[in-house]
């Protein structure tokens, strides 16, 4: 059997994501209590037995870099194959920034050359999901496919936010349309799970690189021409749950979803584990007088207060007399005694000083700054922010990372924004 | 600290530990809701500088290198020194189990003359504690001592379980007294000794079994350097069922004297990967550990939950030990009971039920149940207070449903059972 490579396209910049991907590429968002977007991805990869992967990153990589290091949690540190890291390098006449996905691969078509594989998977490091990559190929050899596109349905009012696709009954795709404006006759969506033929890809590649005015993207680029050309072009329907957590919304309803009786993914199941990057942590302390419920909890998170249908990551304390309610709070975070939270996401290791009330009122104006993506209600604050004693935050507030106390000189009104020091970058 | 080897004695199976120890060696004892006992000592090396480190094994030794390894968690996996798991041998010329701590030490002699440490630091895998190894070496340099042992202070009425030592104003030990009914000291001898090198060598030459006996109290005797140091945290040796239990217990009250969530100090271990803890709408957790992979819908506390547990609608864990993937099924109860890996209560059933002192040869118990790895409770079952369940108990161990106070139902070995 020769061998099988995925390129993991890790280099989404997630602006719908506010301020969470603002100093941190979209993989690497944590999600679900304990892991990094990616870590889906990356799990399914080892699980259907593909242990030689390329990771392609761009935008803010370090804590990308840092969570996956040598790849040990995925067993992907390896004398042969593993994981590689691939950021875009300048200085060698191939290669600049990554100017769109199908560049990205191009750029990096090198790493192909010694690898004996017959077909490459491209997969995005975006996307909450459990998938054996074994059926999908296994489908694309049925089907003697030169691409097979993993597609799942969404919503109607949701297809402008995906690449569409039309199939034969055979599963042969006949159209695809990048997010598509208007009426449209089908809701199954790309899920930016790509199989290729590796001899087909490179051919492709090479094509679109020296086509002028393109933008050098599979979806807006590779795909719609391939389609049209009637190349073998093939549509393989995953039919269990996949999620796009590319808005604040859609972020914190997926995670919340996970407090379900019947949660959407079965994180428990011993024979799929979702791998990660974890700290040695103790187990969590329960103080007396503690009242947690409907919730996820982590290691090393200590609980004096009450905790109603939010999720933890670790490390988190919450003082006794705190109460965190529908929130989403992430490593270290610390929540002083007596403080009140309300529909919030709150960044790695802030601060939220005693008697704080966060998600404050029943105002509901959207955010200065961003109010198409924050607008449902809830508060963001950034990561290291340090938020005053006693300090009223309205709804639909954005409190910037590492914002100290002194940033604060009044109540923060529904929709209001502080701003934390300018990043370096 | 290069010039150093310590050495972990962990061959103990813990007699007095019952169904706990049947299948592990005490220092694999699971501990504080995701550790194994051995973990301390580990992480007191790992954190104390101490890069050799060798585990003296001998009863059921898998349980330890399994947890062990290549010492990975402890960033013992090296190319230099690192550690490693000795376990008893034969050669052309002589094969023996260990006979006692001494002669441990004395069959691995030739490993340690082919490393050459300047000194070598005893440890038990069996103790519960955080110590800076780094003060005891100090001390031991300042007074050019050729053996320092820690010790620490411990009730009178306490003095009979322990090894008692007495010494004068500068610390040099003048006495060692093994289990004494009375004594005037005040000391208690941890089993944590720094041996210049030479001078243990010299002592072992004459094959002797144990350290203190043998080793120790003729070297006081003669009018060595031996100096005791004073430990003032705490320290617990898992050597019984109670023991083990006044150490878990700790670890819930209001302020632990041994702290888990200090982040300069962690306690580390091999981790398996598990998703958060999950609590349902109806939880209700109070003064307790749980770790990362439980489900609980019940009510827990005070008590110390490991990895995986299910807890399910309606059920009550309280003052009580429940190890990893253990099932308790909806409207259970469990109270001051030691539930050991995989054990499963059945629906409504009870387990530590009632008052009872049980009979005194089963004082061991600690007026506690104890519920054996891969034990089935049976629906509606009844387990008396104090008790124990063999590992693989089952359905038919049952009479009536009722397992009375004072009855130990034993182990049963499932590949028995295939002929």
């Amino acid at each position: 059997m020769s061998g099988r490579y995925a390129f993991i396209l890790a280099g989404g910049v997630g602006s719908r994501l506010c301020l969470l991907s603002e100093r941190r590429a979209k993989p690497a968002v944590p999600f679900g209590g304990k892991y990094r977007i990616i870590d889906f991805t990356l799990s399914n990869c080892v699980n259907s037995g593909i242990y030689d992967v390329g990771v392609l990153t761009q935008y803010r990589p370090t804590s990308l870099n840092e969570h996956i290091g040598i790849g040990r949690p995925w067993d992907l540190d390896r004398t042969r194959g593993g994981i590689q890291l691939l950021q875009p390098a300048p200085g060698h006449s191939q290669t600049d920034w990554y100017q769109g996905t199908a560049d990205a691969i191009y750029q990096n078509l090198m790493h192909l050359k010694r690898r004996r594989v017959d077909e490459v998977l491209i997969l995005s490091g975006d996307h909450i999901y459990k998938m054996d990559y074994n059926v999908l190929f296994a489908f694309h050899r049925a089907n003697r496919a030169l691409l097979t596109v993993a597609v799942t349905e969404v919503p109607e009012d949701e297809v402008d936010q995906f690449g569409i696709l039309e199939t034969e009954a055979n599963g042969r795709v006949t159209a695809f349309k990048e997010k598509p404006r208007g009426p449209v006759t089908s809701r199954m969506a790309s899920m930016g799970v790509y199989l290729f033929d590796r001899e087909a890809l490179i051919r492709w590649l090479v094509e679109d690189a020296n086509m002028p005015g393109s933008s050098h993207d599979f979806g807006k680029d590779l795909l719609p021409r391939l389609v049209a050309r009637g190349e073998g072009v093939f549509a393989y329907r995953f039919p269990h749950y996949w999620q796009d957590v590319g808005t604040l919304d859609s972020y914190y309803a997926a995670n919340l979803a996970f407090l379900d009786e019947r949660p959407p993914l079965d994180l428990h199941d011993p024979g799929w584990v979702i791998h990660t990057q974890s700290a040695d942590r103790p187990p969590v302390r329960f103080e007396t007088g503690a009242k947690v419920r409907h919730s996820m909890i982590t290691n090393g998170c200590v609980l004096g207060g009450e905790v109603v249908n939010s999720v933890l990551f670790p490390g988190v304390r919450v003082a006794p007399g705190a109460f965190v309610r529908d929130s989403i709070i992430m490593h270290d975070t610390v929540i002083g005694p007596g403080a009140v939270v309300d529909r919030a996401i709150i960044d790695k290791e802030a601060v939220v000083g005693a008697e704080a009330r966060v998600g404050h009122g029943d105002e509901m104006a959207p955010n200065r700054a961003c109010p198409e993506h924050l607008s449902s209600g809830l508060v963001v604050v950034g990561k290291r922010a340090r938020l005053p004693e006693g300090i009223h935050i309205g709804r639909n507030a954005r409190i910037g990372a590492q914002v100290v106390e002194a940033d604060f000189t009044a109540p923060v009104p529904s929709g209001g924004v502080v701003d934390g020091p300018e990043s370096m970058h | 600290m290069r010039n150093v080897m310590a050495l972990i004695l962990s061959g103990g199976g813990g007699e007095r530990l019952g169904v706990l120890s049947a299948e592990r060696a005490v220092s694999a004892l699971p501990f504080g809701g995701k550790y194994r006992v051995i973990d301390f000592s580990l992480s007191n090396c790992c954190h104390s500088g101490l890069m050799n480190v060798g585990v003296l094994a001998q009863h059921a030794p898998a349980s330890l290198n399994d947890h062990i390894g290549a010492g990975r968690p402890w960033d013992l996996d090296r190319r230099q020194g690192g550690v490693v798991i000795l376990q008893p041998f034969q050669t052309r010329q002589h094969a023996g189990w260990y006979r006692g701590t001494a002669d441990a030490i004395t069959q691995n002699w030739d490993y340690l003359e082919e490393r050459r440490p300047d000194r070598v630091l005893v440890l038990s895998g069996d103790h519960v504690y955080r110590m800076d190894y780094r003060a005891l070496f100090l001390a031991h340099e300042q007074r050019g001592a050729s053996v320092t042992l820690a010790c620490t202070r411990v009730p009178n009425d306490q003095a009979y379980r322990f090894g008692m030592v007495t010494m004068d104003r500068g610390g040099r030990v003048r006495t060692l007294e093994e289990k004494p009914e009375r004594t005037a000291a005040t000391h208690a001898n941890m089993g944590i000794y720094v041996f210049e090198f030479d001078v243990l060598r010299e002592m072992l030459r004459s094959r002797p079994v144990d350290l203190v006996l043998d080793v120790l109290r003729p070297l006081v005797d003669a009018g060595e350097r031996v100096y005791a140091h004073e430990f003032n945290g705490f320290w617990e040796d898992i050597g019984t069922v109670a023991s083990y239990y006044r150490a878990s217990m700790e670890l819930v009250q209001a302020e632990p004297r041994l702290q888990l969530h200090d982040s300069r100090w962690p306690i580390l271990t091999r981790d398996e990967e598990r998703p958060a803890a999950v609590l349902g709408d109806d939880a209700s957790v109070e003064g307790s550990l749980v770790a990362n992979g439980c489900r609980i819908h019940g009510r827990v506390e005070r008590s110390i939950v490991f990895p995986g547990v299910t807890v399910g609608h309606n059920a009550v864990v309280r003052d009580s030990v429940v190890m990893a993937d253990v099932v308790i099924e909806p409207g259970a109860r469990v109270e001051r009971a030691i539930l050991d890996k995989y054990a499963r209560v059945g629906e409504g059933a009870i387990v530590g039920d009632g008052e009872l002192a049980g009979p005194p040869e089963l004082e061991w118990l600690a007026g506690l149940v104890l519920v054996g790895k891969d034990a089935w409770i049976p629906p509606g079952g009844r387990v008396e207070r104090p008790a124990a369940i063999g590992v693989g108990g089952r359905y038919e161990d049952f009479k009536d449903g009722v397992v009375p106070s004072g009855k130990v139902v034993h182990n049963r070995r499932w590949f028995e059972e295939l002929r």
